[in-house]
């Protein structure tokens, strides 16, 4: 029974964005880096400007309890386009390479008719970029161990190595992804394939440089509402537990508003993108998700960095914008969602199979009605990754509690984030902590031993 | 040995108090008086560490220390410096991988730094005793090709892509030791 009316959610969901019912729906996947999810406007943000964003919160869902499983660029992507956990898929650090394992949900969706294009930030480990041959687009870089660099940066096209046509990385990967629809909206329409973009940015990761025009346009902007009190006003001294300890030159101020430009930078892109689809008159029957690989702290808990268990961290600027599948668009939804919910939720609303290798579900249910049920807890998983200082870790987070073991060099920690968002308070050792803790572990055994 | 450890003493003293200034600002939950320690202590923090040897080398070497004393007594502190942060990535890595931290870049950038101060403080020396009426070349091969050669490998090390490029091949290095750290 649960497995027909699952087959009849995804294709009532498949049908319902495409409006008439004979087309599947385009899908574009925008990926953000480093992206901390309170640093939108749509959120209350006191002084980013981010209008792309924005307008796909008013037009579609923003999600308030979006997490990823592991806190790391590198296995994070991994969970985004398998979705899988890292102990799964395989990518558990920044230096583990990609192995290709396991499918990609561009891989189903090429299979299932897709046009399929990869643009951006690849960023997984391993020689060179992989052989995706099933893409009908492959545009990306691995400059820098794959981080690329902000302006002119070397690109690969479909294996060929070429130069930047445009100074800005994120304009010239937008540029791409404009090519590749009006390129597949060329093609006769008889025959013509649904498609599905991923769109990787790479802004939000250092060093924070945005292009002109937007460069220096917060720099006057007052921090003392988004940094903590003890940010450093002249020394950019990452805290506990991280790389350069205290004596790294420049304000920890300035680095953040440079990081708000970047964001910036990579929405005025965004922005464009959405009036590209609405002149093409895609808008109607594409499907739009921009998230973010993994958080990132600003001077919380004295730490600055992607990698810590803390909310921060964890947590992900998470929008979809899915043209009349949603009945409520510009409100919220709380349900626990994660990166590894991402493919599902993609082959779903293609029409195709959720394939069973995969960890997370669909998030059509949670679009499609408010009062779905959302999960209960899920698996953190992170790996030591050289030189960064944090030790390995494993977790549970439910809707109420966080509970974290080290592999080394820490004691656990037991948070109860309904009565201390903050995470300031460990409860281990506590009679609440005590009380909760057999209960925590014993979920968290099951989530691993799933 | 007196007359080397004074001056590396009186560094190491700036470097602790710094450092306990400038963490310790942070138990003030803001305020101006955090931002003050914080601002003060994290400059003498950076300048005990990147700067100390100037004072180091000068004062050993006009208390009468001979090169190789300077030498090692200018390489005290920062040594202190790094073997702390190799220390700290015990928290969370093997202690031979905690190891390679010490070739990390700005550990090189440092180095090349303390070398640099090394020339030029002894030509600060030479400029001080010839004040003195001593009879001595203030400009020799030795401290100005130090000094030139030291500052240009720091220099050219940020140029190159800012520190990126060279962080590469530091992370390929540990990949070709160490694997995946896993």
């Amino acid at each position: 029974m649960l497995i027909l009316l699952a087959v009849f959610l995804t294709c009532t969901a498949a049908q319902a964005v495409a409006g008439a019912g004979e087309d599947r729906p385009n899908l574009v996947f925008i990926l953000g880096d480093n992206h901390n999810a309170r640093t939108m406007g749509c959120v209350g943000h006191p002084f980013i400007k981010t209008p792309g964003m924005d307008r796909l919160a008013r037009e579609g869902i923003l999600f308030e309890n979006a997490f990823n499983t592991t806190s790391l660029c590198s296995p994070s992507r991994a969970s985004i386009l398998t979705g899988a956990y890292a102990n799964r898929h395989g990518v558990k650090n920044n230096h583990t390479p990609w192995t290709g394992q396991m499918k990609t949900f561009l891989a189903h969706l090429s299979a299932g008719g897709y046009a399929t294009a990869f643009i951006g930030k690849w960023h997984m480990p391993g020689k060179g970029l992989p052989k995706m041959p099933f893409l009908d687009l492959f545009v990306s870089y691995t400059y820098r161990e794959g981080q690329g660099a902000y302006f002119n940066c070397p690109m690969i096209v479909n294996g060929q190595e070429v130069r930047s046509r445009v100074p800005y990385i994120t304009a010239e990967v937008t540029d791409y992804a404009i090519e590749f629809m009006q390129k597949v909206q060329a093609e006769p329409e008889e025959g013509r394939r649904p498609f599905c973009i991923y769109l990787s940015h790479r802004p939000g990761h250092p060093p924070f440089k945005a292009p002109d025009g937007i460069a220096g346009m917060y720099a006057e902007a007052d921090v003392s509402r988004v940094l903590p009190s003890h940010a450093d006003p002249l020394w950019y001294g990452k805290t506990k537990g991280n790389v350069f300890q205290g004596v790294m030159m420049g304000s920890y101020e300035n680095k953040y508003r440079k990081y708000c430009e970047t964001l910036t930078a990579m929405d005025q892109d965004i922005v464009r993108l959405l009036e590209e689809m609405d002149a093409m008159g895609l808008a109607k029957n594409t499907v739009v998700i921009y998230m973010g690989d993994n958080g990132m702290q600003w001077g919380t808990h004295d730490c600055h960095g992607i990698r810590e268990a803390y909310e921060d961290s964890l947590r992900l600027p998470l929008i979809v914008r899915a043209p009349g599948l949603i009945p409520d668009p510009g409100s919220n939804r709380r349900q626990m969602v994660l990166n590894i919910d991402m493919a599902p939720t993609f082959l779903s609303l293609a029409g195709l199979g959720v394939s069973s290798a995969m960890d997370g579900q669909s998030l059509v249910p949670v679009l499609k009605n408010p009062e779905a049920h959302g999960r209960e807890n899920f698996l953190i998983e992170f790996w030591r990754y050289f030189p960064e200082n944090t030790p390995s870790y494993t977790g549970i987070r439910t809707d109420r509690f966080k509970y974290i073991e080290f592999a080394r060099g820490r004691s656990p920690w037991l948070f109860d984030l309904l009565n201390d968002p903050l995470e300031m308070h460990n409860l281990m050792g506590t009679p609440q902590g005590d009380k909760i803790l057999p209960q925590l572990k014993d979920r968290l055994a099951q989530l691993i031993a799933r | 040995m007196r007359r080397v450890m004074v001056p590396v003493l009186w560094v190491l003293l700036v470097m602790s108090l710094s450092y306990a200034g400038y963490f310790g600002s942070r138990h003030l939950e803001g305020g101006l008086l955090q931002s003050w320690m914080a601002c003060f202590f994290g400059t003498t923090y950076f300048l005990s560490i990147a700067f100390g040897t100037l004072y180091v080398y000068i004062a050993a070497r006009l208390r009468g220390a001979n090169l190789p004393q300077c030498i090692l007594a200018s390489l005290v502190n920062p040594s202190i410096w790094m073997t702390k942060e190799v220390l700290r990535l015990t928290e969370s890595h093997p202690f031979l991988e905690s190891l390679y931290w010490f070739l990390n870049p700005l550990d090189l950038w440092l180095l090349s730094f303390v070398i640099m101060e090394m020339g030029l403080a002894t030509l600060m020396v030479r400029t001080i005793l010839k004040q003195k009426g001593e009879e001595v070349i203030v400009f020799t091969m030795g401290p100005v090709v130090t000094v030139l050669g030291s500052l240009t490998f720091a220099v050219s090390i940020y140029a190159w892509g800012e520190g990126e490029n060279i962080y590469v091949y530091f992370l390929e290095g540990y990949r070709l030791l160490f694997g995946y750290g896993l």
